[in-house]
Order: structure tokens, then C-alpha cells, then sequence
């Protein structure tokens, strides 16, 4: 079965572990436990009629305590940048990550997302404000961990991107 | 391959999974470590270790990026980092491996982590976790104030949104807390007040306003009233320099308490003016009407006011006589000076005749004190003497002198004493009969009834009943109590133009008090009316106005009185032949045919 590497990426805290595991699992917990290191999972989908394996690389939050290193990029065929949409300085971290992706491996395919949409109060992200980095995504999409609204239909949309690239 | 024992106790001792790649071969070295096999994946028979070279994508990752190192030779270590995959070692499980070169051997050192045993991961989840709470205590503070200032914002939006549509319906607003304090004057009230906000807030509104304390009172009462039952108050502002401006005001409750008030000032001056130019003049000084015969005499009021001579006012009991009196003397010149009234009705020759001319003390028993009469209490002015029919001869004769020389003599007294007054007099009897059977004095007569004025009685002039009603109930609602009781039915109006009223506008004032106070609803109804209105059924027909029933009567009486003839009933009632007609159609008078 043919696999592909893909990397969630976005500051700490924004639900990289947590959309990996509603999709990997199809369950969310509300604790915060803060990823340390890589955490890798898998799941089959099927995209384009074949089955394909998704080997997804949780990336431990870009922070100034943890620097994602370049590495750990190699061999991925999609990428996943996540946003908190309730915290507006998270864009600018997946701005970053975004420049440092494509630095190190050239331009692939990833979708931007911006999690925990299920906080409508504290909503603090609207589209114009990701309207560079979206342009250049191959899917933009709010979506929520917690009740998994959107989260299948964005890793089904990159897997979709991967294979025809 | 180790070849010592010593080694392998070593390797065992790390509780690590350490292999040695020789020919492109990895091979476990010493003993398995306590956590293996993990929980995933590599249970059962085939869960070897070197199986999980093969599994783990992380380690083939690592393994290609470590491929070239080894080749180079370089003597030292490369590590991993840190990382977990759940579907070999379960969740929470993290692992490092370690590539070394060392002594022309390449190793492959894994070494598993506790959560526990990560100085890190506590620090790291600490770090963020604090960093998460600050920004959202931030962030809630943000949020707030920003809430905060739309809601003011969107609050100020809409009472400035408010004001306009207010200040564009020209209606002025005030606003005053349960102290009667005013807390708020829009621009429009400013300006139709010609006052300046700063002057009145924090004032209550007969200081701040300077208001008449008639209709600051009125306000009052009427903020006292429940919501349904206030009436607008006319107000009328005189402002520096520019015309005065006529105000409905109308007073409302405030939601947030009632004893707030809000009042908007609607400016109806032009509705006052163009219903003043429909109407004409209704009022004169106090008198009230603006029939053809009332018209006439505040004519023939202002023609002889200024006139110095004696007046003799004549008409039915309660037609207002007095009234005329006192507009007579506040038309003349006399105006600041006295005006004494005396009814002459009533009192015997020597009261009347001490309360005229006045008296010495102990003229009379009783007259313990010198007392001045009314003629000296009017001097320089005006004394109107009323029922002047009823007055004793003797009076008169006193009287008559006291007109031809200007002087009085107190009762008592032998001193003349000069006085400069205007008499008018009232009667409502005939006085030539009264000469003619003795008991009034002609020479009298000729000296008061220099100018003469007749007061037409009210069944003269129906169509001033509404208008003075009206004005009546508009007063005494307020001093009977009765502020709900706006206006007078139709049915019952048309019992007050049906009735003869023998005591005219008195009675007219009095049947409306009458109503009022038997009122119950916010409207007078026959039912309220005095007795003597209860034959009065609104039966007849609304057509037949004021006077109808008269002119059918008179004008059949006067066919009567000429046998039929119309020609010459028209000239006996002093018509047009072409008018007596058209009255006949309308009042649907049969003309007989032999008749002309
Ligand atoms: N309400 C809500 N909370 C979410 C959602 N996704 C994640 N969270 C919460 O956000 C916190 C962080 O989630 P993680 O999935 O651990 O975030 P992460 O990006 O993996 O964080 P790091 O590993 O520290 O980089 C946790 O408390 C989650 O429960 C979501 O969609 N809705
Ligand atoms: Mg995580």
C-alpha cells in the first residue's frame, strides 16, 4: 500500500494532537498534555479510488522552547498547518512554519485549518486575515476537534492533493 | 559480535535495545530490555526486535539520515530526538535512539522514556500552560472592553439616533430624575426654550426655566396622574427678542422608574396661530364667545372704555355684567387704580348707604369706627354698582348728588370730601317701568345711562354654548379634580344648545359643574347633567342646530300673523323675500299654494 508522510504543524497548543487523534481514533479529550518530541500515528483512506496509508507526524509545537527541526520534514508528501482560531497569534506562527516547509522541501501540497471552531464566543480569526497563506493551500477550512466537525474532509482533501501531485 | 561477558552485563544494565550493524545487518546485542516487546503491534512470535527496525517509521527515517554519517567514519554519536508512535508502543511511551560510531563499530542505541522519567515534558507543559492562561486572562480582559465600548458606542449611537428623529419631529425633550431635577435637555428643547443645557441641569424646572409656577404646578399634578388619564399642557414661552412659542407639553414616566419624568415639548405655535386666524377672536378680556352679539359689544366695550362717563351695563341675570364692568376699567385709563364692586341688591338703606359714602364712628349704633365708604375706596378709579334697579330712593338721591358734585359726605359727618370715581351700573330690570312706577329715579337714569351696553342673553347666542362649555369644563376639571374628564358627548352638547337657560352663563357654569362632578367617564354625558336637562332628549335630530326650533316658530308665527302671505311675513321679520324662501326649504315649512 502506498504511504505518505504527512506533518501537522502550527504553535503549541492549537489541537495538532488532538485533530490526529479525532481522526485517528475518533475521540477528543479537553486535557492539555503537551506533545514532547514526534508523535507518529496512521490511518488508511481512500482517496482517487486507491487505499493509502497516512503515516501523520505530530510535530511538537514551534515554540521558543522547541524548534521543529528540518528532519524531521524530509519525505513528507502533505503537510497540515493548523491554527487556533481563537488565539490570533497563531497565523503568524503558521506563516512561519509555512516559509520554513517550503524552504526545506519546496512547495507540497497542505491545507490550513483553523481549529476549534466549536468556540464560537471566543471566535478571533476570520478568513481575510489568512487570506495569503490560504491562497496557497490547497484547502482552507475552520474545523473543530472537539465535535470533529470538518476533520475528515480536510485530510481526506490533502490525501486527495497528494496523490495527484 | 560481543565476545565478552562483560559486555553483555553492560548492554543489560542500560535497559536499552542496543543493535550492531555489521553487513548491512542489524543484531540485538545483550539482553531484552524490560520494555520489550511493547504494547502494539510487535506482539506475538514475530515481535522481534529487529522487526521493529522494519515497523517503525521513525527509526527508517532516522536510519536514512544516519546511513551517510556512518559512512563518513566519524568517530561520536547522533541522536534522534524524541518521539513516540502509538500503534507499537501505546500512548505515552517515548523513545530516543542513538547512532554511534566508535571503534570501526556502528551501534544503534533505543532508549525508552517514561512520562516520568522527561525532565522536560513538565517544564515544557508548565511553560505553555502558563503562557495559555496569561493570554486568555488577556484575552478576556480584551474582550470585555471591547464589549464594553460597543455597547457604549452602539447605546450613544442610538440615543444620538434617537434625538435626531426627535429633534426631527421637532419635539423637545427633558428629562427629570424623581427629585424633579432636570438630568437631560435635547438641542431641539434648548432651542425652542431659548435656554442653554448648562443653565438648567441639575435645576429643578421652575428655577432652571424660569416657568410660570402655573404650569410647572400643572406639570407636577399631571405627573401625579396614571399614564392614561394626562392631558397635554399648553404652555406659552416668551423669549428675548423673538416671538413667543406656544408648547404642548406632555409628560411621560420614565421606564427606568416612574418618578422620572420625560416631557417633550411639541411646538404647536402655528397650529395656535392658524386656529386663531380660523376662528377669530373667542375671548375678550374675560368674557368668552364669538357670536355676531358678542362680537358687538367687545366693540361697542372698547368704543367706551376710554370714554370718562357712566356706564349702565344691562342684561339678564348672569349674562356676566360684572365681567364687562371690570373690562371696561381695565380698558380705560383708570386701569391702576381701584375697582370696587358693590351689589346693591339686598341690604337695607343704612347699611347701604354707610358702605357707599362711609360713616363717623357713632353715627349709628354700631358704628364703633370711623369708617371710609366705597366711594372714597374707589377714588381715582372705577365702582361698579350692581342690581342698581333694587337700590332704595333715598340712596338714589344721595347718589344722583354725589354724580353731579364729585363729593361724599360720610354718614355722621357735615365735611364734604371730593372724590374723582367712574361709575358703571348693572340691572337686569327695566328701569324706565321701575321710573315709571315710582321707584327709580328719572334724573338718576338719564345721569348713569350716558353710554348704554346690553348683554345679549345666552339663548341669543347658542353658538357660543360649545365654546364657552369648553372653556368652563377646561377649568374646572382641573379645580373639581377631574383631569380624565376631556370633552362634553355630543348627545349631552346638543341637550345645552336645546335649553332656554333662564340664568345664562351662570347656569351654564353651574350645570357644568354639576356634570363634572356627577361624571364618570372621560367624556360628560346627558346622564350627568342637572335634572332640568332630562326632558331634553337628543331625539329631534342632529340638524337642528342652535336656534332652529326659534326660527321655525317665529317664522310661523309671523305667516300666521299676516294669514299666509309670504311676502309680507318676510318683510315682517325683516327678511329678503328670497331668504324667507330658502329658510322655509330649510326648515321644511309647508307653502300653501293661495298663498303668495
Ligand atoms: N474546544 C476545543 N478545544 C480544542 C480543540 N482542539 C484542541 N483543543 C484543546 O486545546 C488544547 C491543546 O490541544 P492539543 O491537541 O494538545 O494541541 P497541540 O497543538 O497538540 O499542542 P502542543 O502539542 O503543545 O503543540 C487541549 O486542551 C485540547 O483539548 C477544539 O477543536 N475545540
Ligand atoms: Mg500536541
Amino acid at each position: 500500500m502506498v504511504q505518505k508522510k504527512i506533518c501537522m504543524l502550527g504553535g503549541f497548543a492549537v489541537g495538532k494532537t488532538s485533530l490526529v487523534r479525532r481522526f485517528v481514533s475518533g475521540i477528543f479529550s479537553e486535557k492539555y498534555l503537551t506533545t514532547v518530541g514526534v508523535k507518529i500515528d496512521q490511518r488508511t483512506v481512500t482517496a482517487k479510488g486507491k487505499e493509502l496509508l497516512l503515516v501523520l507526524w505530530d510535530l511538537y509545537g514551534d515554540d521558543d522552547y522547541q524548534k521543529v527541526r528540518a528532519s524531521y520534514l524530509q519525505g513528507s508528501s502533505g503537510y497540515i498547518l493548523v491554527i487556533d482560531g481563537t488565539r490570533k497569534e497563531t497565523i503568524d506562527v503558521a506563516i512561519r512554519l509555512h516559509e520554513f516547509t517550503t524552504a526545506t522541501l519546496g512547495p507540497i501540497p497542505f491545507v490550513l485549518l483553523l481549529n476549534k471552531y466549536d468556540l464560537e464566543d471566543e471566535w478571533a480569526v476570520d478568513l481575510p486575515m489568512v487570506s495569503d497563506l490560504g491562497q496557497k493551500a490547497c484547502l482552507v477550512s475552520t474545523v473543530s476537534a472537539k465535535t470533529g466537525e470538518g476533520v475528515e474532509a480536510a485530510f481526506a482533501a490533502l490525501a486527495e492533493a497528494m496523490t495527484s501531485s | 559480535m560481543p565476545d565478552s561477558i562483560h559486555e553483555h552485563a553492560l548492554f543489560s544494565a542500560f535497559d536499552a535495545l542496543i543493535f550492531q550493524k555489521t553487513a548491512g545487518q542489524f543484531e540485538c546485542l545483550g539482553g531484552l530490555p524490560s520494555w520489550f516487546p511493547p504494547s502494539g503491534v510487535l506482539q506475538g512470535p514475530e515481535g522481534t526486535p529487529e522487526k521493529l527496525l522494519e515497523v517503525s517509521f521513525f527509526l527508517q527515517h532516522f536510519l536514512r539520515d544516519v546511513g551517510p554519517w556512518w559512512e563518513s567514519n566519524k568517530v561520536g554519536q547522533m541522536k534522534s530526538g524524541l518521539w513516540s508512535e502509538t500503534a507499537i508502543f501505546g500512548e505515552d511511551v517515548i523513545l530516543e535512539a542513538t547512532a554511534v560510531y566508535q571503534g570501526g563499530q556502528r551501534y544503534l542505541v533505543l532508549q525508552r522514556f517514561g512520562s516520568d522519567m522527561l525532565p522536560v515534558q513538565p517544564l515544557l507543559q508548565k511553560a505553555r500552560e502558563e503562557q495559555l492562561s496569561h493570554r486568555a486572562s488577556i484575552h478576556l480582559h480584551e474582550r470585555t472592553e471591547a464589549r464594553l465600548g460597543t455597547q457604549l458606542a452602539k447605546s450613544e449611537q442610538e440615543r444620538d439616533d434617537l434625538l435626531a428623529v426627535l429633534d426631527g419631529l421637532r419635539l423637545g425633550t427633558i428629562m427629570t430624575d424623581a427629585n424633579g431635577v432636570v438630568t437631560f435637555l435635547s438641542g431641539k428643547a434648548q432651542e425652542l426654550l431659548q435656554v442653554d443645557s448648562a443653565k438648567v441641569l441639575g435645576c429643578t424646572l421652575p428655577a432652571g426655566l424660569g416657568w410660570k409656577g402655573e404650569y410647572t404646578n400643572r406639570i407636577e399634578e399631571m405627573g401625579k396622574v396614571t399614564e392614561a388619564g394626562r392631558q397635554p399642557i399648553s404652555v406659552v414661552v416668551e423669549r428675548k427678542k423673538r416671538p413667543s412659542v406656544s408648547l404642548e407639553v406632555d409628560v411621560h414616566d420614565d421606564p427606568r422608574g416612574s418618578r422620572k419624568k420625560i416631557l417633550f415639548l411639541k411646538d404647536v405655535t402655528e397650529v395656535e396661530e392658524l386656529r386663531r386666524q380660523l376662528t377669530g377672536p373667542t375671548q375678550f378680556h374675560r368674557l368668552i364667545g364669538k357670536s355676531p352679539a358678542m362680537r358687538a359689544v367687545y366693540e361697542r366695550i372698547r368704543d367706551i372704555a376710554t370714554v370718562d362717563v357712566s356706564v349702565l351695563i344691562q342684561g339678564e341675570t348672569g349674562t356676566g355684567k360684572e365681567l364687562v364692568a371690570r373690562a371696561l376699567h381695565d380698558f380705560s385709563l383708570r386701569k391702576d387704580r381701584p375697582f370696587v364692586a358693590v351689589n346693591c341688591a339686598g341690604l337695607t338703606e343704612s347699611l347701604l348707604g354707610s358702605q357707599l359714602f362711609g360713616h363717623k364712628r357713632g353715627a349709628f349704633t354700631g358704628a364703633v369706627q370711623d369708617h371710609e365708604g366705597f366711594f372714597e375706596a374707589a377714588d381715582g378709579g372705577t365702582l361698579f354698582l350692581d342690581e342698581i334697579g333694587d337700590m332704595p330712593l333715598p340712596i338714589q338721591t344721595t347718589l344722583l348728588r354725589v354724580l353731579q358734585e364729585g363729593e361724599i359726605i360720610r354718614l355722621g359727618e357735615s365735611r364734604p370730601r371730593v372724590v374723582n370715581v367712574r361709575v358703571l351700573a348693572a340691572t337686569n330690570q327695566d328701569l324706565p317701568s321701575l321710573v315709571e312706577s315710582g321707584r327709580f329715579r328719572s334724573d338718576l337714569l338719564y345721569r348713569i345711562r350716558v353710554a348704554r351696553l346690553q348683554l345679549p342673553p345666552l339663548r341669543e347666542r347658542r353658538e357660543d354654548i360649545p365654546l364657552l362649555s369648553l372653556a368652563f369644563l377646561e377649568k374646572a376639571r382641573v379645580i373639581i379634580g377631574k383631569i380624565g374628564v376631556r370633552d362634553i358627548a355630543q348627545t349631552a352638547m346638543q341637550c345645552f344648545l336645546r335649553y332656554s337657560w333662564p340664568g345664562n352663563v351662570r347656569e351654564l357654569k353651574g350645570a357644568l359643574d354639576y356634570a363634572l362632578i356627577h361624571c364618570r367617564s372621560n367624556s360628560i354625558l346627558p346622564d350627568d347633567l342637572p335634572p332640568e336637562f332630562r326632558e331634553l332628549s337628543p331625539s329631534i335630530g342632529s340638524l337642528s342646530g342652535p336656534g332652529v326650533r326659534d326660527q321655525r316658530q317665529e317664522i310661523l308665527e309671523a305667516l300666521k300673523h299676516v294669514n299666509g302671505r309670504r311676502a309680507q311675513a318676510a318683510k315682517l321679520l325683516n327678511m329678503s323675500r328670497s331668504t324667507f324662501y330658502r329658510r322655509m326649504r330649510e326648515l321644511s315649512i309647508p307653502m300653501d299654494d293661495q298663498s303668495s
